[in-house]
């Protein structure tokens, strides 16, 4: 019923851009708000993307280490490793050595620290056990800490469970950090939404005012309600458009300039974002910041514009 | 020779008065010879179904709930018709009119613009009914920052009409109120006169088949009143059905139409070659 021609969506455009001019800097703080807003609602969702990426590479790790004191010898080491080797679901059980063990942290870890081992070697030896399956992790790390050789032999024998590590745990504690970082941002987030809204709706109710005399002439005229509604749809949605634009650029530049630094802080950790996970988060940004836009001129129309 | 001219409109207008033929008193003004002549063939008469039908109309604005705007008010307004409505202030000329444009709705009874009833039309039709009803006001409501000719074309334009109408048909019609000359002139170049026409050229472009004028010539002198009066007498005389809320009462008294005078919200006289009369 109310189908606007095409012709009429050049002159929205028009008089839309016309708003934008009249009320310069009530525009700019709409758009600035919805940049922030959804600059924000990116970073946190790119966070979200590094952190899922990372529970789920530490979930994929289906092995179990298990440390063995120093003191242990090998006929226990080797009856253990034929027990573990016997429970169901275990693929396959290696063994590392101390040596080995210093070996592969001090490819990872900084000649400063190996330096400063000054030639003591404090990492233990250790029993690696491969799964077959991710989800027994935890019943067959209990049959290995309930094994009577394992608790002789284990690194600590004071608890045993600590010489056992597996991803789990960590994933536990990621999930732990995780839950309360996303508190604060939907807590941020909404109130960011909640001020782009009432800066759109200002604008909008500006843009309305400005134009009550043609709005009058409009109704007197008989133009359709989609047609007088249309322009300060347009102009939300303006707005909306270039603050998602605007977020999108930053949030790109970030990725470009911000994220090798991270990730070279951070080496202990993988933040690695697929460049689709990229893609989804910008078309994420551009359809909410399209929708407050609307909305926000939706409310304003509500309250100001009676057709 | 255009004497000839203006007899012949003359004795057409007196076809269709509405109880059947009168003549006018001749009272052609140098304006009105001015203007170029529309020819028209046969002005219709008003046969068959009424364009506009008060039935038992009251309005009651919650301000005021103890006295009515309008009172129970019942008359018929016939296609191609010229009538004036008369009174005072507050007697609900202005009530009357925003009924017909749907602005506001009845407290009860029915109104029926074109065989629709206006009470129970759905909102988003009433947009359509606006563009069948040219409205014309005291205060012209001209955009200061537009031409004469972007005002006229604003009115198209918003109801989305193409440019290729809008170049064909708003010259035709600043023509013929006789602003051909002031296309590009804003509305604070003009005279009261000229705004006026410029509101009634608006008002007409879309060709609606029901012009209401409410107080037209309110801002003007009486000379300059004399020309609005005859326009718009030239747009009835093309089949138009013309409705004028009015105050002159000199004005009324020499045109001698149709004249419907309410006092008070009442309904107090429907008259054929009325006057204003002592009684509003």
């Amino acid at each position: 019923m109310c189908t606007v021609p095409m012709s009429s969506l050049f002159y929205f455009f028009k008089e839309s851009l016309q708003g934008f001019t009249r009320n310069l800097s009530t525009a700019l703080g709409s758009i600035v708000t919805i940049f922030l807003s959804l600059l924000i609602i990116g970073v946190f969702m790119v966070g979200g993307v590094m952190v899922e990426n990372m529970i789920s590479s530490v979930e994929e790790e289906v092995s179990i280490t298990a440390y063995v004191a120093d003191t242990a010898d090998q006929e226990s080491i080797d009856s253990l490793m034929a027990d573990i080797r016997a429970i169901d679901g275990v693929a396959s059980v290696g063994f590392t050595t101390k040596e080995q063990a210093l070996e592969q942290f001090s490819q990872t870890a900084s000649a400063d620290i190996i330096e400063s081992l000054d030639g003591v070697n404090p990492l233990p030896a250790s029993i690696d056990v491969e799964l077959t399956d991710p989800q027994v992790v935890e019943q067959i790390a209990a049959q290995i800490e309930s094994n009577a050789t394992f608790r002789a032999i284990c690194d600590n024998p004071d608890d045993p469970a600590e010489s056992l590590k597996y991803g789990q745990e960590t994933v536990g504690k990621l999930f732990q950090l995780t839950k309360y970082v996303r508190y604060i941002a939907v807590a941020l987030i909404g109130l960011l939404v909640f001020i782009a809204l009432v800066f759109i709706n200002n604008t909008i109710r500006l843009a309305i005012m400005a134009r009550r005399k043609e709005i009058a002439i409009m109704r007197l005229v008989g133009a359709s309600n989609g047609f007088i509604r249309g322009p300060f749809l347009m102009e939300g949605a303006l707005h909306a458009i270039i603050g998602a634009g605007l977020a999108v650029g930053a949030l790109q530049l970030l990725r470009m300039y911000a994220m090798p630094r991270i990730a070279s802080a951070l080496p202990f950790i993988t933040i690695d974002v697929p460049g689709d996970a990229y893609l989804m988060i910008f078309a994420i940004l551009f359809g909410s910041g399209l929708i407050l836009g609307l909305l926000g001129s939706a409310f304003a129309m509500r309250r100001y514009l009676k057709v | 020779m255009t004497n000839d001219a203006s007899t012949g409109g003359l004795a057409r207008t007196g076809r269709h008065g509405r109880a059947g033929s009168h003549s006018r008193p001749t009272q052609m003004t140098t304006q009105l010879q001015a203007l170029p002549t529309l020819e028209v063939d046969e002005a219709p008469m008003h046969l068959g179904s009424p364009v506009i039908t008060f039935d038992h109309v009251t309005k009651v604005y919650p301000a005021q709930p103890n006295k009515p705007a309008l009172n129970d008010v019942s008359l018929q307004i016939y296609a191609g018709e010229f009538l004036f409505l008369v009174g005072h202030s507050g007697s609900g000329k202005s009530t009357f009119i925003r009924l017909l444009t749907r602005e506001i709705k009845p407290t009860s009874g029915k109104i029926y613009v074109a065989d629709e009833d206006l009470s129970t039309m759905k909102n988003w039709r009433v947009p359509y009914l606006r563009r069948n009803i040219g409205c014309v006001f005291q205060d012209f409501k001209l955009l200061p920052n537009k031409t004469v000719y972007e005002n006229v074309a604003f009115a198209l334009q918003v109801i989305g009409k193409n440019k290729h109408v809008i170049k064909t048909q708003v010259p035709e019609v600043l023509r013929l109120v006789g602003l051909a000359d002031k296309l590009n002139k804003y509305p604070d170049q003009l005279s009261g006169g000229e705004q006026q026409r410029v509101s009634i050229a608006r008002a007409i472009v879309n060709r609606p088949p029901l012009l209401i004028c409410d107080e037209p010539t309110g801002n003007l002198d009486p000379q300059t009143s004399r020309g609005i009066m005859d326009l718009l007498e030239r747009i009835n005389r093309t089949g138009t059905t013309v409705l004028i809320a009015t105050h002159d009462r000199e004005m009324v008294d020499n045109m001698r139409r149709r004249v419907i005078a309410l006092d008070r919200g009442r309904l107090m006289r429907d008259q054929d070659r009325g006057v204003y009369g002592s009684d509003v």
